[in-house]
């Protein structure tokens, strides 16, 4: 039983993705165990305190590269809410929530990954330019050093819930989708379940690949 | 704890000698900062990673147009509550046997974050050691039983030490002695500090000398609101999601065999 594969992502978006993933991943380890002080054993693993806040600061720099070329990446399609499907969309809850018999048609991103596109967007930009004042505070007005502080941690707050939501829907909330960022390939039941529009409209244009279909690559890009 | 021990300072005895000053970079081997006249004998002019204490200098016009030379030895306050330490990252700053505030040098990272969250404007950074350098109200010597420096040195009785209600009391005694806008400052902020001021004048009249001093609101929305809030978040969003998994379950898609020429991946 073989399920037919499309082709969803690109390897540059893959990189840029995991990019974005990794370093978010270190400064969130990194930041919890200076934030929380019964994390602090983590610390000796990696040579101390010092080591530890030397490893955020860099991470902080790779993220920040990271987020501006995901910014290019996928500004286009998932920075702007289209209507009136994404509003739809958000009125049922993406059908995540309870069972909705007419589904908005929804293209290449939902509402609910552009939301949290937008999210990392808006707060990974707060936490590059806190964090840059963070690192470098003396000579500033001691309030805004402080507001930098707040800030800092409200990303944190946002981001690392927002991580976890990310993280259940393309493991168990919703299945077949995590192949998207490893392989760039995703199975067409997948894509006409999740996004019918963008499937349509690949299908449409004649731009839609097919694994091993003959006369197009069949090779993992 | 030990004892709470209380270091006083009588203003209304300082002679501004700055025997103090000088016995503290002794003690604690800090080497002395070139600095330049800038028309008043204070000097260097602000705390400094290398000079823990200080002695103000300030100028004074009072109410009835008398001028008057006012001296103030400005340092760390020992806060009970005390910013530096509730945003120390590393438990470098913490509160020893006797209510003061001290510092662990090696377990500095050098974050800054103490800086910004101490109403004294008190933590001063070193730029060759990449460290934080303040007070510890000679940690050592009250371990040793003995006097902190700066009390030792004082020629004129401004400087004492001692338990906590004995200080306090003597505080009070010699306020009502000086009558006038005499006051005790200290034990009425940050829950009480180990450093207390008989102040001969008001408090606002002193010159970098918080009126009302107390950690920063934005320090605390940050380390009682947002830090609790990080991890409150995320466990919501955790239980949210294993609700959701057991009660609605996973939005699997309606999968396509291959007929289309597909393979398997
Ligand atoms: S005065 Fe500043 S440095 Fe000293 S204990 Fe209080 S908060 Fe810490
Ligand atoms: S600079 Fe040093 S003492 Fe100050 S908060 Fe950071 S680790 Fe603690
Ligand atoms: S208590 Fe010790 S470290 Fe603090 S000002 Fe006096 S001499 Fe210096």
């Amino acid at each position: 039983m073989n399920k037919v594969m499309i082709k969803a992502t690109g390897p540059f978006e893959r990189i840029v993705h995991w990019c974005l993933a990794i370093s978010c991943l270190i400064l969130c380890a990194s930041g919890m165990v200076m934030m929380y002080h019964s994390l602090q054993g983590f610390g000796t693993l990696v040579g101390g305190m010092a080591a530890v806040k030397t490893i955020h600061n860099y991470s902080g720099v790779f993220f920040a590269v990271s987020l501006f070329l995901a910014l290019l990446v996928w500004w286009k399609e998932a920075g702007m809410f289209s209507s009136p499907e994404d509003w739809q969309w958000f009125k049922v809850a993406g059908g995540y929530l309870w069972k909705v018999d007419q589904m908005p048609e929804i293209g290449k991103y939902n509402p609910g990954q552009k939301l949290f596109f937008l999210t990392i967007v808006i707060f990974g930009t707060g936490m590059v330019v806190s964090g840059f004042f963070m690192w470098f505070p003396l000579g500033y007005e001691p309030g805004l050093i402080r507001f930098m502080y707040v800030l800092h941690a409200l990303g944190f707050v946002i981001i690392f819930a927002f991580f976890w939501v990310h993280l259940y829907l393309v493991t168990l909330g919703a299945p077949g989708s995590a192949s998207a960022m490893f392989t760039g390939w995703v199975s067409k039941g997948w894509a006409r379940t999740q996004h019918p529009k963008w499937l349509r409209e690949m299908e449409e244009k004649g731009t839609l690949v097919v694994y091993g279909k003959k006369g197009q690559s069949g090779r993992h890009c | 704890m030990k004892q709470e021990l209380i270091k006083l300072i009588d203003l209304s005895r300082c002679t501004a000698c700055r025997g103090c000053q000088v016995a503290c970079k002794q003690w604690n081997e800090l080497p002395a900062s070139e600095t330049h006249n800038f028309g008043s004998y204070q000097n260097p002019p602000d705390l400094e990673w290398n000079t823990w204490t200080l002695i103000r200098f300030q100028e004074y016009v009072d109410a009835q147009g008398r001028l008057q030379w006012l001296f103030r030895k400005d340092g760390c306050m020992h806060c009970t509550d005390a910013g530096c330490v509730k945003v120390c990252p590393t438990q470098a700053l913490f509160h020893t046997e006797f209510g003061t505030v001290a510092l662990n040098t090696d377990k500095c990272i050098g974050c800054k974050l103490c800086i910004f969250a101490c109403p004294f404007n008190v933590p001063r950074f070193d730029e060759e050691t990449k460290k934080i350098s303040k007070c510890d109200l000679c940690q050592s010597r009250l371990q040793a039983g003995q006097p902190p420096a700066c009390v030792l040195s004082c020629p004129t009785g401004a400087l004492q030490i001692g338990a906590k209600d004995a200080m306090l009391a003597a505080a009070h005694r010699r306020v009502r002695e000086l009558g006038g806008d005499a006051s005790v400052y200290g034990e009425q902020f940050v829950e009480g500090t180990h450093v207390v001021y008989v102040l001969p004048e008001k408090a606002e009249v002193f010159e970098k000398l918080p009126a009302k001093p107390e950690i920063p609101t934005s320090i605390m929305v940050w380390k009682d609101i947002l830090k609790p809030a990080g991890l409150l978040a995320a466990g919501t969003v955790v239980a949210g999601a294993f609700l959701h998994y057991i009660t609605h379950g996973p939005k699997n898609p309606e999968e396509e065999i291959n007929q289309e020429g597909g393979t398997q991946i």
